[in-house]
C-alpha cells in the first residue's frame, strides 16, 4: 500500500480494520484494539481545528451529553466518567460546549494556539443570571 | 435470538465501545456520525453494514482508510439496500444448510443511505427489499439535499428551501415541491416496523433501533440529520437545530407497526413555532423578505395539518 499511488488499487479493494483476528469488537475498548494502518483511527484531523475545546473536570457532572453528541468519537468516557478529549480526531465543531449543561460550563472553546493551563486557571465563574 | 443490550441511561450507554472511528472526513458538526454512533452502539451483536453513495460513504471510506470496525460494503448509489438484502439471504441459506462457522452469532443487517439515495435513486431497490421483507434495517440519513455533490435538490427537499438547482431569487422562493412522504410510503408496504427518529432524542432513538433489531423482517428508519453546510448554520448548533426540528413538529417522532398501528413517541411540552425553525437556517432566509413572507404561514399550516393527520392515524388504528 505504501508504494502505490492514490489511483493504483484493484477494483473491489478490501481494507481490514484490524491486524489479526478479533472476536468481540463491541466488547473491546479503543485502547485495547489492534488497529491496522488502514483504520482511520490511526489518522488525524487535528489540523482542521481553528478552535479547540478545553475540558475542566472540576465542574463536570459526568452527564455524558458531550459523549453522545460528539460526531467524531473524541470525547473519551471510561467507567461512566468523562476523562478527556481525543485531540487527534476532534474537528473543533463545538457541539460538546453547546450541550454542556453545567454552570459554568465544563467545556469551552479556545483558539487552537491557546495555552490550556492558562485557560484553566482563568476559567469563568458561575453565571448568576441564568 | 441474542440478548438485547441493556441501556438504562446515558451513563450506562457511555460505556459502549464505538465501532465507528474518528478522522473520517465528515464536516465538523455533521449529524450523520451522531446518528451512526447511536445506531451501532445500540447493539453488541455483529454487524453487516452497507452505505449508498453519499456523504457518509465518501467520507468514511477514503482510500487507504476505513472508519468502520465492522463488515461494511459500498457498491453503488442505489443498491446498499439490495447488497445487504443479498447478504441476509446468503446468511439464511448457509444457516439452513448448517454451513455457518459460528451459527450462534446473530449478525444484524443494516443499510445506510442519504435522502438522495433513498427518496430518489434507490427508491425502487428499497421498495423491493421491503416488499420481500428481508430481515434487515434500512436507515435514511435525511438531510433533505444532495449535500455531497454541492446541494442539489432531492425529492426530500422541502418547499421554500433554496438549493443549487432550485435557487431562491427575485422571482422564485426556491424549491417548489413538497417533501415526499417517505414514511407513509414505507408504512404502506405493511412492513413490521417503520419509525422516524432524531439524534437529539437519543433514548427514543435507541429504543426504536433496538425494537427494529428485535423485529423479524424489514425495518425502515428515517433519521433527521441537520446539515451544517447546506442548511447553512454554525457547526456548533447541530443539536439546537435538531431540537428545533422535533419541537416544531416539522420532524415528528413516531413509529408505525405493521403499517397499521401508528404511535407518536414524542409530544413536545412546548411546541416551537415553525418560524423559529426556518429562521435558524440560511437556506430559508429569503422567506423572511416581504415578498415571500406568505410561505411561513403556509409552512405552519402544513406542519399543523400533518400533526393532526398523525394524531388521527394514531387514534384510528387502521
Amino acid at each position: 500500500m505504501a508504494n502505490t499511488g492514490w489511483d493504483e488499487f484493484e477494483i473491489g479493494a478490501m481494507l481490514r480494520s484490524f491486524d489479526g483476528k478479533i472476536d468481540d469488537i463491541a466488547g473491546t475498548l479503543q485502547e485495547d484494539r489492534a488497529y491496522s494502518p488502514n483504520n482511520s483511527f490511526v489518522a488525524s484531523v487535528a489540523d482542521w481545528r481553528i478552535e479547540k475545546p478545553v475540558f475542566n473536570k472540576d465542574f463536570c457532572i459526568d452527564c455524558q451529553f458531550c459523549w453522545i453528541y460528539c460526531p467524531d468519537i473524541s470525547i473519551i468516557s471510561r467507567d461512566k466518567k468523562m476523562i478527556g478529549i481525543d485531540m487527534d480526531h476532534c474537528k473543533g465543531c463545538g457541539i460538546c460546549v453547546e450541550v454542556c449543561p453545567t454552570n459554568p460550563k465544563s467545556l469551552l472553546m479556545f483558539p487552537e494556539q491557546a495555552d490550556e493551563e492558562t485557560e484553566l486557571a482563568n476559567w469563568p465563574a458561575k453565571d448568576e443570571e441564568n | 435470538m441474542s440478548e438485547m443490550k441493556k441501556i438504562k441511561n446515558l451513563k450506562e450507554f457511555s460505556t459502549s465501545a464505538d465501532r465507528f472511528e474518528g478522522a473520517n472526513l465528515l464536516c465538523p458538526g455533521c449529524a450523520h456520525s451522531i446518528i451512526v454512533r447511536e445506531v451501532l452502539n445500540a447493539t453488541n451483536d455483529d454487524l453487516v453494514l452497507a452505505a449508498s453513495t453519499g456523504c457518509l460513504e465518501v467520507c468514511t471510506a477514503v482510500y487507504p482508510y476505513t472508519s468502520w470496525d465492522a463488515s461494511w460494503i459500498h457498491i453503488g448509489f442505489e443498491n446498499s439496500s439490495t447488497a445487504v438484502a443479498g447478504a441476509e439471504a446468503m446468511y439464511n441459506a448457509l444457516k439452513t444448510k448448517g454451513r455457518l462457522k459460528q451459527p450462534d452469532r446473530n449478525p444484524k443487517f443494516v443499510a445506510f443511505g442519504g435522502d438522495g439515495a433513498s427518496y430518489d435513486i434507490g427508491f425502487q431497490w428499497i421498495s423491493g427489499c421491503m416488499e420481500r421483507n428481508h430481515n434487515m434495517m434500512y436507515i435514511v440519513l435525511d438531510n433533505e439535499v444532495y449535500a455531497n455533490t454541492g446541494g442539489q435538490r432531492s425529492s426530500s427537499t422541502p418547499i421554500g428551501s433554496s438549493a443549487t438547482t432550485s435557487p431562491a431569487g427575485s422571482i422564485s422562493y426556491g424549491e417548489k415541491m413538497n417533501k415526499k412522504d417517505m414514511m407513509g410510503i414505507m408504512a404502506a408496504h405493511n412492513i413490521p416496523y417503520t419509525a422516524q427518529v432524531a439524534p437529539n432524542k437519543w433514548k427514543d432513538m435507541v429504543k426504536k433501533i433496538q425494537k427494529g433489531f428485535a423485529t423479524e423482517g424489514a425495518v425502515f428508519i428515517n433519521a433527521v440529520s441537520p446539515c451544517t453546510t447546506e442548511w447553512k448554520f454554525d457547526p456548533k448548533d447541530t443539536m439546537h437545530l435538531t431540537d428545533l426540528s422535533t419541537d416544531s413538529l416539522v420532524f415528528p417522532l413516531y413509529e408505525v407497526i405493521n403499517g397499521k398501528e401508528w404511535n407518536i413517541t414524542y409530544r413536545p411540552k412546548n411546541v416551537v413555532p415553525v418560524e423559529e425553525y426556518l429562521a435558524a437556517q440560511g437556506r430559508f432566509k429569503h422567506l423572511f423578505k416581504d415578498q415571500y413572507k406568505h410561505m411561513i404561514k403556509e409552512w405552519q399550516e402544513r406542519v399543523d395539518a400533518n400533526w393532526e393527520y398523525l394524531n388521527r392515524r394514531e387514534e384510528a388504528r387502521v
